[in-house]
């Protein structure tokens, strides 16, 4: 049984670093027969397959595409898993949860997108809610998350002010999670001055994420 | 000299049975999958006109016979008038002209190289030179003033503009119906009312569509506006092959096509006749780095042929280029030449623009200059050669016979006077060591001299004091606070 929860496993891992969706399919479903818990299948099998994505498309060994082609199959397999998973009592161990968002008056997602796969692949859990989003959507969605970060992108030169908006909202409404920045319009130093943190690309958000949360980075 | 770049040569990519194919897959998807409209006065105006429109999903299907009606409908002759009548814009589909990049939000400072955000004054400073080059035809504020308040930043982006270019000025910031309603105020200020806006259009708006099949609310609420009120349109697709278009350049163009023409049916709707013009700017998304790749031949070739589509349609076309260089120099240079090239060799009536780099986000002055330079040694190229006896010479051949050479001929000393040849004004073809002797200077160097002279020398006359006085005051009146927060911008 051992032996086979590891060749499961492997074969989890493998099915998504190759970016085979049959095959990750097949996995996530002899998984359930084989009883491997749902937590290891995701994270000593699909995740490690992701990571090892993410981090050959950081050394721009693997298209963007791949990342996301990656990052879909596995979504589609922990669907498999997912009736499982809600009868599990272990919780999914991710490093941080984030909600993300493209400011109020800006329609500009393909960063935020990207930003969100990035964490994703690398084991945050990210609410994202869209494009042109309020700034109540990000307060309520922290909330509801317990966020202990919060990602806001703006493209233009019209809606950086929004982020600081975001901010001032999140304090007054109690919430201590930092806010990240980032897009065309932001720099380090908008971001300094309204007290957030700037990465300027998905690569480095992932890291910046990291040391916010004491994940390393 | 006439205006613009009168073109002689045009490379034919698609063939009829191409276009065709085109045109009626666009019908085919915009019949079938329809485009998704979010503003509620577009929906209505589809609606009201026959399109089946749900207004849960906000998608209405187009029937065909909407976008042939809007494609009779629609205005022809478009001239981009300028300031000073000269620079009028004529886009006659027989002349291509060359526009600045706009609306980039950092600015390398001329003087002390450091890389911050772009102020006022960049866009001022920008705007002077583009009113000095003779390459660039056409006017776009270059970066955004952004030690303004924010709810007006663009209202100074078209203020610093217009008090430094007499040329037509295009700008791409009418994102909500108050923007349109100011920058419309604005225009028909400077032109001396209504009714002179209307008849020489000074200004020009460029409004994206949002691939895949998506028009944004405030954009659409805002180009309704400007089709009513006399401003010319760009409707500008953007699918980025691969990303939010498929990967092959012919079908990314379907989607931005069906996302042009369902704007031209709004437009033509709501306001039969207006002005527009067909843009398209099918970058791909560099896979690897997730940068948008202005400078690719991909991007190229998509303008080219988006160029041709327009033209079958009988509108001219917009078309873009852009650099990821991060630094004047060889790379820009690469990008640049490579991205113009393509579509003026496709007869590209608008070429967007000079300038800018890392992706149209940063300005440095000298850019624009070598810049220009480039697109001089495209005007060329795409002249077109032609034989009639003048350009044969039988007569100066026969006369200057075998073995002798043609320098001291008249033929020779008028044809260089008009042009036949191109000048550069920043490649150096001197020997090595008349170059050495002058200081060994790099074309970035030499751009960075007439940048300075430029600067320095070029002055532009003011708007007269009258008509600054009421733009200043609809700048005033305009301003307000953003989504409910103040900001301590002035
Ligand atoms: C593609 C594009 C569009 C597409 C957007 C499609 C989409 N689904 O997003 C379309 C065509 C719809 C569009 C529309 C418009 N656009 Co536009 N657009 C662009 C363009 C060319 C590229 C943006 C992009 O996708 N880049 C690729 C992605 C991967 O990069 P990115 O967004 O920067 O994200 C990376 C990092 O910044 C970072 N990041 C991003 N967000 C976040 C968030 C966090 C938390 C973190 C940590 C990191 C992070 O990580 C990302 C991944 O590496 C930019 C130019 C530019 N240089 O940005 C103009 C640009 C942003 N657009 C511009 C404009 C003006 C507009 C319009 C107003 C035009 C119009 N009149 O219609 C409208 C917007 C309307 C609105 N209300 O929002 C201007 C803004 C000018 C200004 N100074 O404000 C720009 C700068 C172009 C220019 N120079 O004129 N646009």
């Amino acid at each position: 049984m051992a032996d086979g929860k590891e060749a499961i496993l492997s074969e989890l891992e493998n099915s998504v670093k190759n970016l085979q969706e049959e095959a990750a399919m097949e996995a996530a479903r002899k998984a359930l027969s084989a009883g491997v818990s749902p937590i290891d299948a995701i994270e000593k099998g699909l995740a490690k397959g992701i990571r090892q994505v993410g981090e050959k498309f950081e050394r721009k060994e693997m298209f963007v595409v791949e990342l996301i082609y990656a990052a879909e199959i596995m979504s589609n397999a922990i669907k498999i898993l997912e009736p499982e998973l809600r009868k599990s009592k272990e919780k999914r161990n991710v490093l941080a949860h984030v909600v993300l968002g493209t400011v109020a008056g800006d329609i500009h997602d393909i960063g935020k997108n990207l930003v969100r796969i990035m964490l994703e692949a690398s084991g945050f859990e990210v609410r994202d809610i869209g494009k042109d989003a309020p700034i109540d959507g990000f307060i309520s969605a922290a909330k509801e998350m317990g966020a202990e970060i919060v990602g806001a992108s703006s493209l233009m030169t019209t809606t950086v002010s929004v982020q600081k908006e975001v901010v001032d909202a999140l304090r007054s409404g109690g919430i201590e999670a930092p806010l990240m920045v980032g897009g065309a319009a932001v720099t380090e130093a908008w971001a300094k001055e309204i007290g957030a943190v700037y990465s300027s690309d998905a690569g480095s958000a992932v890291s910046v994420a990291k040391s916010l949360v004491g994940k390393g980075g | 000299m006439a205006f613009g770049i009168k073109r002689g040569v045009r490379f034919q990519i698609l063939s009829e049975s191409d276009f065709d194919r085109i045109h009626w897959g666009t019908l085919h998807i915009l019949e079938k999958v329809g485009v998704q409209v979010d503003s509620v006065a577009c929906r209505k105006l589809l609606k009201d006109n026959g399109c089946e429109v749900d207004e849960s999903k906000r998608i209405a299907k187009i029937p065909s016979h909407l976008v042939e009606e809007a494609l009779s409908k629609k205005k022809t002759s478009i001239t981009l008038a300028a300031r000073d009548p000269k620079y009028d814009a004529k886009l006659d589909l027989d002349h291509s002209y060359m526009t600045a990049n706009g609306n980039g939000a950092v600015a390398v400072d001329f003087e002390t190289g450091e890389r911050r955000p772009s102020t006022k004054k960049d866009v001022a400073d920008s705007s002077r030179i583009i009113d000095y080059l003779q390459n660039v035809h056409i006017h776009w504020p270059m970066v955004s003033s952004t030690d303004k308040h924010p709810s007006v930043v663009h209202l100074h982006d078209l203020d610093a503009s217009m008090s430094n270019t007499q040329k037509h000025i295009m700008y791409e910031t009418g994102v909500t119906l108050s923007d349109a309603k100011h920058l419309t105020e604005i225009g028909y200020i400077a032109a001396g009312g209504e009714k002179e806006f209307r008849h020489r259009p000074i200004h020009s708006c460029l409004q994206c569509t949002y691939a895949p099949l998506q028009h944004d609310a405030g954009v659409m609420d805002a180009s309704l506006y400007f089709a009513e009120h006399g401003v010319p349109l760009v409707f500008f697709g953007m699918p980025q092959p691969g990303a939010t278009g498929p990967v092959t350049l012919v079908g990314s163009l379907v989607v931005g096509n069906a996302e042009v023409l369902s704007a031209l049916v709004m437009t033509q709707l709501h306001a039969p006749g207006s002005a527009v013009i067909y843009g398209m700017g099918n970058a791909p998304l560099d896979m690897r780095t997730t940068i948008r790749a202005g400078g690719s031949p991909e991007h190229a070739i998509s303008s080219a042929i988006a160029t041709e589509l327009a033209h079958y349609y009988g509108m001219p076309s917009c078309v873009g280029v852009s650099a990821t260089a991060k630094v004047p120099g060889d790379q820009a240079v690469l990008e640049y030449y490579t991205g113009c090239v393509g579509p003026l060799l496709a007869g590209a009536d608008l070429m967007c623009g000079v300038g800018l780099l890392e992706d149209s986000s940063c300005l440095f002055y000298e850019q624009i200059v070598i810049d220009n330079e480039i697109v001089g040694s495209i005007a060329r190229l795409i002249r077109g050669e032609w034989a009639d006896d003048d350009t044969m010479a039988l007569d100066i051949i026969e006369k200057v016979g075998v073995g002798k050479n043609f320098l001291a001929q008249k033929h020779t000393m008028q044809h260089l006077r008009a042009g036949e040849h191109f000048m550069p004004d920043l490649i150096d073809r001197r020997s090595f060591d008349a170059w050495s002797a002058s200081g060994s200077k790099s074309l970035v160097d030499k751009a960075r001299e007439k940048t300075r002279w430029i600067l320095e020398n070029h002055r532009v006359p003011p708007l007269d004091a009258d008509t600054q006085k009421r733009v200043d005051a609809v700048i005033e009146k305009a301003k307000k606070p953003m989504w409910g927060g103040e900001t301590k911008r002035d």
